[in-house]
Order: C-alpha cells, then structure tokens, then sequence
C-alpha cells in the first residue's frame, strides 16, 4: 500500500486494487495518450466506490453517471440542489448560505447550497451526458474550478469564488456588453483540516495534461474543465488573414477567442463546450495576446 | 432454462440475450449498495421477439428501436419519436381521450398506430437508454409524459390527471402521467430514458423522495405525492419539493433530467 502514485488524481494509492479508490481511476490499463500529450481521463468504472472519511460513493451508470452517496455519522457533502437526484427520507438536509447573492444571482449561480449530513444515503447526478471525475485534496491542496461544473465536496474543503479576469467588451455607448467567455466567477476550493473529496460533473470526453514552467497552451475558454493554482490563463485573440473575397468586417467576424494557459501545473478540459457566438467587433478587453495572419 | 433477472422470462440454455426483453443474460446485474439496479444496456443490434413481431435496438448512445411487424401485430406511439418506416406499412391514429385538456397539459391527445407487415424504427433526442419492460397480463404501469417510446396494441393506453394543486404545482411531472394497463394478453411497452435508468423495488409503506425530473416510471400500487423539504433554492424561494414515491412495487428513475425548479 501507499507505494503507487495514480496518474490521475495524483495521490499515493493501492496498486492491489482495481480502481484507485481515492479517484476511482481504472488501475489496471495503460495510460491512453495522444500524440500532443493530452491523457484522456479514463471514466470510473460502473459501481466503482470511492472512500472518503468514514463514507463512500458510488458511481453508478456511464452515460450520465449518479453518485450515490453512503454517509457515516458526523460525514457530510454540500452540492447545489438542483443535482440531487433521491435522498432517503431519514438524510439531513439543510441549507448552507452562500456570501455575495446578488453577484451570483447575476452571474447565474447557484445562491444557496444544501448541506447533505449523514447517517443516510442520497444520490446527486448532473444534466449532460459525460463523466464525474473525482479529485482527492489534500491538506492546503487548492484546485480552481469552472463555474457550474461543480457537482459536490466534502464537508472539510473550502469554497471561494473569484472573478476569472478573462473578459471583453463588444458595442459601444448602450449596446456595450461585456462578456465572460468561460464565465464571469470561477470556483476555488482548498482542503483544510485533512483530506476531502471534490466531485465534478464533466460534459463529453476529459482530457488532462501537464504544462512544464512556461509552457503555454490555447484552448476554448469554454472547454476548461479545472487547472491547478498555479497555472495562470490570459485571453488570446486571433484574427484570419483576409483574402480578398470577405466583407470588410470578416477580420473579427471570423477571429478565434482563445485562453491561453501558462505552467506549470495540470489542466483538465471537457470535449462539450459553447464556443463564444457573438461577432462584434472587441472595443476592449482584459490582458490579452494578439495575433493577426 | 435460464431466468432473465430483469423481465423474469425463462431461456433456452445458451442464449446470451433475454428473447423477450433483450437483456444480457451473461453478465451480473450491477446493484448499487442502496438497492438501484441498472436497466441492462442492450447490446447493439440485439433482437427480442414480441408476439409475432421481433425489435431490434441499434446504437448505444441514443438507440433506436427497429421493429419488424407481424401482418396481425400492431405498435402504437407518439409521432415525433418516428425514424423512419417502409413505405408499405400503413399509419392511423387513435384519439386517447381527453382532448383541450390534453392539449393544454402539452400532451398529444392522439397516438400514431402502424400496422404490419413491414418495418418501422423509433427513437427520441437525448443520449440515453432504452427500457424494455414486457407487461404480463394485469399490470399496471405509470410513465412521465413523454417518456414512452412505442408499446404494442395488446397494451391499452391511458392517462390519469395528477390530483392536488400542490402534486401539480410542484410536483414537476406536469398535469398527467400515462398509464399502460395489459388485460387479457401480455404486451410490450419501450420507454426512453435520459441519461442512465435505474430501478429499485419499493417495500411496502417503504418511503424514497426522487427528484422529480428524475422519475420515469412506477407500478401504479406505488402512491407518488410531492413533498416539501425544508430548504430554501433562492434568495426569495421557500419549500423546495421532491416527489415522496411509497411502495409497494417497482420505481424507475433517469439520471439526466431538467430540473423541475431550474431558471
């Protein structure tokens, strides 16, 4: 015990058993590798269990996974309520505020979570064909989350939330809008007090990938599932070559928004994502990179 | 003979998928430690017989349902979930009853019919499973409207109103649930299931509270009322409700599901 690192969640597992029961990551297969480097996370196996205090969940199901929690006494969870799929009537239920309701009433999250406390069984599952993927912290281990894919923690990790940085403006004058392509908040959550268990909720297909110190990466804002602290993200904007045969505005009717991510540290995306839509022109900005061909 | 462990029909040694609802004979039932039980994920183009006619499902990840019609079988279903069809298999409706109301509730207050022989395939928009469920003679079942995919004519159709302004204000199953009855002769009914389906057998006066959303079909001896928790969703929202599900008998939940107080 305690001699194998799991490639995926990173913390010392049990190389006996057949899924890490930390992460629940198959331990049994090899490691599946694109040729870019990104490691495609493998999905818990069906009513695989993870353990945690003196709990555990259990995944159930592969297309819109459920999982489904057994809590001891003195164990508890907090999730938002609109993923709690069934509770058994004896779970204690109750609510947990949350500070800035009128920011997160505007930036569209959840206002109030709900604290799940055991002895009792309840079950959350999110509303996307994808996979959970669990995290294990560590004491003081943080991890930064996208908005909305959070799907449930253990009573001793911190939530925070902050402003992603990562904006720009479209119009000017009344029709000025700003938007946030990969939200306006992300989530922070830290283990303090021992370890903890974060679930999230992954649309399509997770990918995951180390940056070396200064390696940089762009990928959709949308796409950004969770980084480590320690990566930073800027906005980067890329405008097509124009050919001659476009309208005068196709140079940012056709441009690409990007994040750009810097190392070092781990960075997970999702395979669904909403591409920004709109195709105004960009009046200004957070710090950005630019590139025009 | 083998049992099937989800419809319970007897096989020929040998077979590795039921011939009466498709599950895989040759794999254990996964049960979680809370007593869910997966619907089986019928392998891709397997093959069950309903009385004359046989289905075949194809895909895995939203799967259709390719029914070959006996001359003397019919199915019915609700138009928009057709696929396709040979152009020699004639349509029909069948009024349910109902009418305004129905129309009102958002429900179709007719179902398509088609008649053998020749082919036809069903399937609706969201990944998720098919739920085969053969009716013996004398059950009852209660599905979420818009759940049901096709059912065989031996099956009779029907629907009940949810009762009490507080099921039908904050039950999130709308103003109706449908209700497959099999009299004299045993039926096929297949539903589509969002996401994951997991079924669990009530006892009876045995309590479980669903999310709404989640619920996808019942026996009709289990009593669904909704019930209020004492938590609040939002800065000015009191109360939220699941739906509290008493056995005895069988309940079916889908794991993807819009949740029934979502902005």
């Amino acid at each position: 015990m305690n001699t194998y690192i799991c490639r995926y969640c990173r913390q010392p597992s049990d190389p006996s058993s057949a899924t890490c029961p930390l992460c629940g990551a198959p331990v049994d297969i090899r490691s599946s590798v694109s040729d870019s480097g990104w490691v495609e996370q493998p999905p818990i196996k069906d009513m695989a269990r993870l353990q945690f205090g003196q709990s555990h969940v259990q995944i159930a199901g592969t297309t819109v996974p459920v999982a489904e929690f057994n809590l001891a006494q003195n164990d508890w969870i907090y999730f938002s309520h609109h993923v709690l799929l069934w509770t058994e009537p004896g779970t204690q239920l109750t609510n947990m505020p949350m500070r800035g309701a009128w920011n997160r009433k505007l930036a569209g999250l959840p206002l109030i979570m709900v604290e799940g406390r055991g002895p009792g069984r309840l079950a959350l599952s999110d509303n996307h064909a994808g996979e959970v993927v669990a995290l294990p912290l560590q004491h003081n281990q943080q991890i930064w989350v996208r908005e909305h894919r959070f799907l449930t923690a253990t009573g001793n990790i911190n939530y925070s939330w902050h402003p992603t940085g990562v904006w720009y403006t479209t119009g000017s004058g009344d029709d000025q809008e700003t938007r946030y392509p990969m939200g306006q908040y992300g989530d922070t959550f830290g283990a303090t007090g021992g370890p903890g268990l974060l679930l999230l909720h992954s649309p399509g297909n997770t990918f995951v990938r180390d940056l070396q110190p200064n390696q940089t990466l762009l990928i959709q804002p949308s796409a950004l599932l969770y980084r480590d602290v320690s990566v930073r993200m800027s906005l980067h904007l890329e405008y097509p070559r124009n050919m001659g045969f476009a309208f005068w505005n196709s140079r940012w009717s056709y441009r690409s928004i990007w994040l750009r991510l810097f190392g070092p540290g781990r960075v997970a995306v999702q395979s669904i994502y909403a591409p920004p839509e709109d195709t105004e022109m960009i009046t200004s900005h957070s710090y950005a990179t630019t590139h025009h061909w | 003979m083998i049992q099937c462990q989800w419809c319970h029909a007897q096989n020929q040694p040998g077979t590795t998928n039921c011939q009466t609802c498709g599950a895989p004979l040759d794999e254990k039932d996964k049960v979680s430690d809370s007593g869910w039980r997966e619907a089986p994920r019928l392998r891709d183009m397997v093959e069950f017989r309903f009385s004359g006619s046989t289905c075949q499902v194809e895909g895995e990840l939203v799967p259709v349902a390719e029914i070959n019609l006996h001359p003397q079988d019919g199915v019915y279903f609700e138009h928009h979930v057709l696929l396709w069809k040979d152009e020699s298999v004639p349509l029909s409706s069948l009024n349910t009853g109902g009418g305004m109301k129905r129309t009102v509730g958002g429900m179709p207050h007719i179902v398509t019919v088609a008649n053998g022989p020749g082919r036809i395939a069903f399937s609706r928009d969201a990944p998720g499973e098919l739920v085969v469920l053969p009716l013996h003679p004398g059950m009852e079942l209660d599905v979420r409207e818009h759940a049901f995919l096709v059912a065989s004519h031996s099956v009779q159709y029907s629907f009940i109103r949810i009762k009490g302004l507080v099921n039908l204000l904050h039950g999130g199953n709308g103003m109706y649930v449908d209700r497959f009855v099999t009299a004299g002769y045993p039926g096929m009914l297949l539903l589509h299931g969002n996401g994951n389906v997991l079924e669990r057998t009530l006892r009876p006066g045995e309590k479980i509270l669903v999310e709404p959303g989640g619920f996808l079909y019942k026996d009709s001896t289990v009593q669904m009322q909704a019930a209020q928790m004492p938590l609040k969703t939002g800065m000015l929202r009191h109360g939220m409700y699941l739906a509290e599900m008493t056995g005895p008998g069988r309940i079916g939940i889908q794991s993807m599901y819009v949740h029934h107080h979502a902005d």
